[in-house]
């Protein structure tokens, strides 16, 4: 399990999501895709600057700061 | 004023819906926030009966339940039932405020039937925190505080306020204390609603309906967010969420299914998961397009076994847990995965074209 303390938590709205990707190119390695385009939360805690990022450029804003 | 939740708390009353949650955090917030109340007589899962035993049998008793947990000043409660139902009928000529659920698997789901309560589709919400203290829609609507609690948990605040906690834990174990509704249905002699406890052995509970019978298989427990037991497992597996954890399930909604010995098996679980891939809502993609690769998948291997399609199929299941709104991709997930681990012995007669009911005769659902 990612540990909390290391950066801030994200999450997708599954609802919002439409699967464009932008999040898996601004969070490589946090996020990747599914083979129809939808993210996969590989880690949960990310650095704070980068969350903050993703989620001004998700398109659907979909991906949000838990 | 606020004994009701100290008496739910040493009852240690949990959701009689099938997650299990603590009643007394869930009614103290309901409190706190004014919260409107849903009541889910719905019995949306498959297999499901005992909600509608309530509303026919227990009504005075759910009313009560239900006036515990909404306070203030106006009470707003509402009772859930599916659409055209004999149970929204009685709820109707009892007078009370009938919340008709479309005749869908995911719409009387907790946050489906929130957003249908607040004019809205009745389709799951995304949860960034507890309705009940107020959210929003994925449009960005706001949603009043509102709480969905099961009928069954609603009937067990009122005995609890009438009989007190001690009562309440004199029944099932430390751990999972209280009476409990289950329904027993498929393969026995008398199917039907019957109320037991957390520690008893699943053959006892089944004698209830009559008894495990001697041809008997398997045994679904849960529904289609349920497990699949093989009848020699049913016959030895006490009813806790230990001995259902064992076999990757919980104690659930209170379900057994018992499955026709006729029809194969694994055209059994086929039918079952490719309607849990139609009921998807259609909202969230890894559900929408995940259960139908899945059932497709599942159907290919379970009809023509071989490593690359096990394979594939482990990493379709892997994709369907935490990625939907709500817990519809998770639950038919885990029925999946234990459906494979169970029929293993089925899979090999289909390997070697051995079944003698594969394909031919078709299961009736629900």
């Amino acid at each position: 399990m990612p540990d909390s303390s290391e950066g801030v938590r994200i999450a997708v709205d599954r609802v919002l999501c439409t699967g464009h990707g932008v999040c898996a190119q601004t969070l490589p390695g946090a996020i990747v895709l599914d083979e129809w385009g939808y993210p996969v939360i590989r880690s949960e805690a990310v650095d704070p600057e980068a969350a903050a990022l993703a989620v001004k450029l998700c398109p659907a804003r979909a991906l949000y700061r838990r | 004023m606020n004994g009701i939740i100290e008496l739910l708390e040493a009852a240690g009353l949990t959701g009689r819906g099938g997650a299990a949650f603590s009643t007394a955090i869930k009614v103290k917030a309901a409190h706190e926030n004014g919260a409107e109340l849903i009541v889910n007589a719905c019995d949306g899962e498959i297999g499901a009966a005992k909600d509608a035993w309530i509303v026919e049998h227990r009504l005075p008793e759910l009313i009560e339940g239900a006036s515990l947990v909404a306070r203030g000043r106006r009470p707003k409660v509402r009772y859930a039932a599916h659409r055209g139902s004999r149970t929204a009928a009685l709820l109707h000529s009892a007078g009370l405020h009938v919340l008709e659920a479309p005749h869908r698997y995911v719409s009387s789901e907790e946050t489906s039937l929130i957003q249908l309560a607040h004019g809205g589709p009745a389709k799951p919400m995304t949860k960034r925190a507890p309705f009940v203290f107020g959210g929003r829609d994925s449009q960005g609507h706001r949603v009043r505080p509102t709480v969905v609690l099961n009928a069954e948990t609603l009937l067990r605040v009122s005995q609890i306020n009438r009989h007190g906690a001690t009562w309440f834990r004199s029944f099932g174990t430390e751990l999972e204390p209280g009476p409990r509704l289950v329904a027993i249905s498929g393969h026995v002699a008398r199917p039907g609603v019957h109320e037991v406890a957390a520690g008893m052995s699943i053959a006892d509970i089944l004698a209830l309906a009559g008894g495990l019978p001697e041809d008997a298989r398997h045994v679904g427990v849960g529904g289609l967010g349920g497990v699949l037991l093989t009848a020699q497992d049913a016959r030895t597996t006490i009813w806790t969420g230990g001995g259902m954890k064992r076999h990757g399930g919980s104690l659930g909604p209170g379900i057994f299914t018992v499955w026709d010995p006729s029809e194969c098996p694994v055209e059994t679980a086929i039918q079952l998961l490719s309607y849990g891939a139609g009921e998807s809502a259609g909202q969230c993609g890894p559900c929408m397009f995940g259960l139908p690769a899945l059932a497709g998948d599942w159907a290919a291997y379970g009809r023509t076994p071989s490593t690359d399609r096990y394979q594939r199929l482990q990493l379709r299941l892997d994709l369907l847990q935490r990625r939907g709104a709500c817990a519809h991709p998770d639950g038919v997930s885990r029925f999946a995965r234990s459906a494979l681990a169970t029929l293993r012995p089925e899979f090999a007669a289909h390997a070697n074209h051995s079944c003698q009911k594969g394909g031919l005769r078709h299961a009736r659902l629900v």
